[in-house]
């Protein structure tokens, strides 16, 4: 669930913000809703790598990799796919440690630690 | 601890952020350069649905432009008046190839070193040396007082920043994005700038320094025969020999010997020594154009052919474009940056260019009162100097680098001779800083209907001179070797001149009327190929040295032959692969290798050649080898007399050299002077025969099919940043060479072919080695490269109205005055 509002949130914002708004939203959305740790990580790492897989991939789709395929090259990467796939890397890092920090920002502010099992033994 | 992960996490992300947000050169920054949401995924472009139409209201229009598009991304521009004309054009030219214009405006005006860094400062400090600045100021002035140059002018540029303007930071075209920086406004001097760029290409040559030394050292009467002002084995000139000369010839200025130094009135007796070297005479760019008449051609009216050769670049250095308006209707290739068609045709005539390489720049000594350059004599009195400074920012650095640029009556004082210390005392005099209007020569042609309207045009041009071949639906073809071309003594400007004295500066004009041209010639066709504009009949000094004969011999032996020729015959002869030079030398050489005993990789090479047919076609071993050869050829012979590391000498051209090795086989230059043996010809041919040999073996191995002619020449198209390796070409197979007619040579050849068939309704065909767009993410943009690979040529779409239904039409887009 976070990671769905991650995701239409940052794609969202993303058409008129700066970049690092994927650096805000996890943090916003992390803040605000409860997680488990890991859950915080792979959540706003996904939020964030997964539409810029999806849109990434559309557009080297739809040009058949012609310009993806040639700035691969330029960092020295075989094709397009692994630009892609370090993009998706380096966006869902930083959507992960987004989404961390809320976490911890979060924590912060309970009273008692957050169960890490179901109701106390 | 909660606490801590919470500052660490969020340091962490920071931190992250921080990192890619920065540049780390030579990358960009990653962050916005990897987000499918504003970086380089947002160049990639697909095939527009041909039934498209989109609606862009736009400020400043006057008035409702259509513009369609064909299926090879070609405009054609529908406009109500010039204004919007023009603007379109600059809007279009600029969706298309924005950051060419960008670049080749900064590299005219020496502004690299902003966006690329310390790399660049040299080259910029040659462009503000040359006054690339002073001149586009100059023209821009003269443009701005004709009205029909001013409304294009402004038309363009409203057209280009109205395109800017509506672009976000993801919109930018990737080389903007790869390098950091957003496109600039566009302003009126960028074309002036994109004009000076066209004259440094073509116009901005000078070997006189190299003249001078060789005239210090082997003096008069050795120069004299070495370096002849017309060649002397085999000339077919433009204008064709025994065309009359009929007019009032103007009296030639007074002659006056060449400077030599050692004599009193230089500074000293040191010898001359070569500067960071303006690129010599090169081969390779020039170009061909001719036109057959209607008794040749099977169509009953005239063909006109031109291929430009330049540099290959992607994207191209042309822009199709067809420009429509109530009294305009042509169609051809533009530059970007500059509004009109260059070379192409409409419903009447047609046209092309080849450069005529007129010498119109000189270098002038000038005696300086003191170092502090504040005087210099000239016509027995002290004059002032006057400066210019000129500011150039680079990327990185808080300060910009700033030269204050000496200027005298002839122009900037920006190389030197070595006799002043470190100082520069040498001015140029150079066409590109004569202010003109040269658009209008362009304009005009665009609207010619009749020769007259031609020959009109033409009087407007001021330069790079260029040889203009045409053609009109009345029948007539004419070539007119044409520019403002400086009225000189004979050989004024083969070496350094004398800038004290009067009787070496550029004594007026030759009047429009006089400059060469023919106009049906009995012959029946006219052509050009940068060879010779005229015979030593002709009354005016144009040049003392013009590009090697062997094109344009062989394009006239072809054309002299040819009848009912139509669009393909002209093609077939831009495609031509035939070696001039290799018919007139080679069995010479091979009669000459035959007193020697070869070794068997010798023979094989030898029998190669002899049953060679002369074709550099993309297989011949048998052309990699004489195209090897000829040039060691010409070392061995001239390398121990004129090559020299402190006082670099001009070498005698490619025809005095043939004329020495088939006629003078006896004179003393084939003995090398640096060894005790005396050697001849023969010893010379074996020796680079040889050494021809071993220089394909250590870059290809033994004898293979590597050695194929396209492999050896390893013919190659690059990006204009001529560093962005994957965003070139992919690898070529081509024939071809300099001297060639397809004058294919490593990376210059034909930027552009045509073939204009006129007729009631022009038929025309054209193709160029990339495509209209040049984003690499885009399919336009090497669309045409295969095509022309293959000497292939695309049937140009001419349209009379923007409704037409003819096939090959794509998409619409209506700019409307908001």
């Amino acid at each position: 669930m976070n990671f769905l509002i991650i995701a239409i949130l940052s794609a969202l914002l993303q058409i008129f913000a700066p970049w690092w708004v994927i650096a805000i939203v996890p943090v916003v959305v992390l803040l605000w809703r409860p997680s488990r740790s890991s859950g915080a990580f792979w959540s706003g790492f996904g939020g964030i790598a997964v539409p810029w897989l999806l849109y990434g991939y559309y557009q080297h789709f739809i040009s058949d990799g012609a310009l993806s395929d040639r700035v691969a090259k330029i960092f020295m990467l075989p094709n397009g796919i692994l630009l892609l796939l370090v993009t998706g890397l380096i966006g869902g890092l930083v959507g992960g440690f987004s989404g961390l920090a809320g976490y911890w920002v979060r924590q912060l502010f309970r009273k008692h630690p957050a169960p890490l099992l179901g109701p106390a033994a | 601890m909660k606490f801590v992960k919470a500052i660490l996490f969020i340091a962490i992300t920071a931190g992250l952020v921080y990192v890619l947000d920065k540049p780390w050169a030579p990358a960009p920054a990653l962050g916005p350069f990897l987000s499918p949401f504003c970086g380089l995924w947002q160049n990639s472009e697909e095939v527009i649905d041909p039934k498209t139409r989109i609606t862009l209201p736009l400020d400043s229009l006057r008035d409702e432009v259509t513009i369609r598009f064909d299926d090879s991304g070609v405009p054609h521009i529908f406009a109500k008046n010039d204004f919007d004309l023009f603007y379109a054009q600059g809007y279009i030219t600029a969706q298309d190839r924005l950051w060419q214009m960008d670049l080749q405006t900064r590299a005219a005006a020496g502004r690299l070193s902003e966006i690329l860094g310390p790399a660049t400062l040299t080259l910029d400090q040659q462009s503000r040396r040359l006054g690339m600045g002073y001149g586009a100021e100059a023209n821009l002035k003269v443009a701005m007082t004709d009205p029909r140059s001013r409304e294009a002018l402004l038309g363009y540029t409203a057209g280009v920043n109205a395109f800017i303007r509506q672009l976000a930071p993801k919109d930018y075209p990737i080389e903007f994005k790869l390098l950091g920086y957003k496109p600039e406004p566009w302003k009126p001097i960028n074309t002036m700038y994109m004009l000076e760029q066209m004259t440094l290409t073509l116009a901005g040559r000078s070997n006189e320094l190299a003249m001078t030394n060789a005239l210090k050292k082997y003096g008069k009467e050795t120069i004299a025969q070495l370096f002849p002002d017309y060649p002397m084995l085999q000339e077919s000139p433009i204008i064709p020999s025994g065309t009359a000369w009929d007019f009032p010839k103007l009296p030639i200025p007074k002659a006056v010997p060449p400077m030599v130094p050692g004599d009193s009135n230089l500074l000293s007796s040191k010898s001359l020594t070569a500067l960071p070297p303006r690129a010599p005479k090169e081969e390779g760019i020039g170009s061909n154009n001719w036109a057959v008449g209607a008794e040749k051609s099977i169509t009953g009216y005239p063909i006109l052919a031109n291929d430009p050769h330049l540099e290959l670049s992607l994207p191209s250095i042309w822009y199709q474009v067809q420009l429509h308006s109530p009294d305009m209707n042509v169609y051809g290739v533009s530059l970007p940056g500059i509004p009109s068609v260059i070379i192409g045709f409409n419903e009447r005539v047609a046209w092309g260019v080849t450069n005529v390489d007129a010498d119109v720049f000189d270098l002038y000594k000038i005696k300086f009162k003191n170092e502090y350059r504040n005087f210099y004599w000239h016509d027995n009195q002290w004059k002032p100097t006057h400066k210019r400074e000129e500011i150039i920012y680079v990327k990185g650095q808080l300060k910009p680098y700033r030269e204050q640029i000496i200027y005298t009556h002839h122009g900037p004082v920006t190389e030197s001779d070595g006799t002043f210390g470190q100082l520069t005392n040498l001015a140029i005099k150079w066409i590109g800083h004569e202010p003109g209007n040269s658009f209008i020569t362009f304009y005009e042609l665009n609207k010619a209907k009749t020769y007259d309207d031609y020959r009109k045009a033409l009087t407007h041009y001021v330069g790079p001179a260029q040889n203009f071949v045409f053609a009109d639906n009345e029948k007539n073809i004419a070539i007119t070797v044409n520019g403002k071309i400086p009225l000189k003594y004979k050989e004024q400007g083969k070496f350094v001149l004398d800038g004290s004295s009067p009787a070496d500066d550029w004594h007026g004009w030759i009047p429009a009327e006089q400059n060469p041209f023919v106009k049906n010639p009995p012959r029946g066709f006219v052509s050009s190929a940068n060879q010779s504009s005229a015979d030593t009949t002709y009354p005016y000094y144009i040049n003392w040295s013009f590009a090697p004969s062997e094109r344009g011999i062989r394009i006239n032996e072809r054309l002299q032959a040819m009848t009912n020729a139509n669009a393909d015959s002209l093609r077939m002869l831009q495609n031509d692969n035939f070696s001039v030079l290799a018919r007139t030398l080679l069995p010479r050489l091979l009669s000459i290798l035959e007193t020697r005993s070869l070794t068997p990789k010798q023979k094989a090479a030898h029998i190669l050649l002899s049953n060679w047919n002369y074709q550099n076609s993309p297989e011949s071993i048998a052309a990699s080898i004489f195209e090897t050869w000829f040039p060691l050829l010409g070392q061995t012979i001239w390398n121990d007399e004129f090559s020299s590391l402190e006082a670099p000498m001009e070498y005698p051209s490619r025809d005095r050299t043939l004329y020495l090795i088939l006629k003078q086989p006896n004179e003393k230059w084939f003995d090398n002077v640096n060894t005790p043996e005396k050697e001849a010809l023969p010893d010379v041919v074996y020796q680079s025969f040889n050494a021809s040999l071993d220089t394909l073996t250590k870059r290809k191995g033994a004898m293979s099919p590597e050695w194929q002619w396209s492999k050896v020449k390893d013919a190659e198209i690059r990006h204009l940043s001529r560093s962005i390796k994957p965003f070139n070409a992919p690898p070529l197979v081509t024939g071809g060479g300099s001297s060639i007619v397809n004058a294919m040579t490593k990376r210059k050849g034909p930027s552009w072919r045509m073939v204009v068939e006129l007729g009631p309704t022009p038929r025309a065909y054209g193709i160029y080695p990339g495509g209209q767009s040049g984003n690499p993410g885009s399919p336009y943009y090497l669309n045409l490269l295969k095509k022309w690979e293959k000497g292939e040529l695309n049937e140009l779409i001419f349209l009379t109205s923007p409704d037409q239904k003819v096939p090959h039409l794509a998409s619409t887009l209506v700019l409307q005055k908001r």
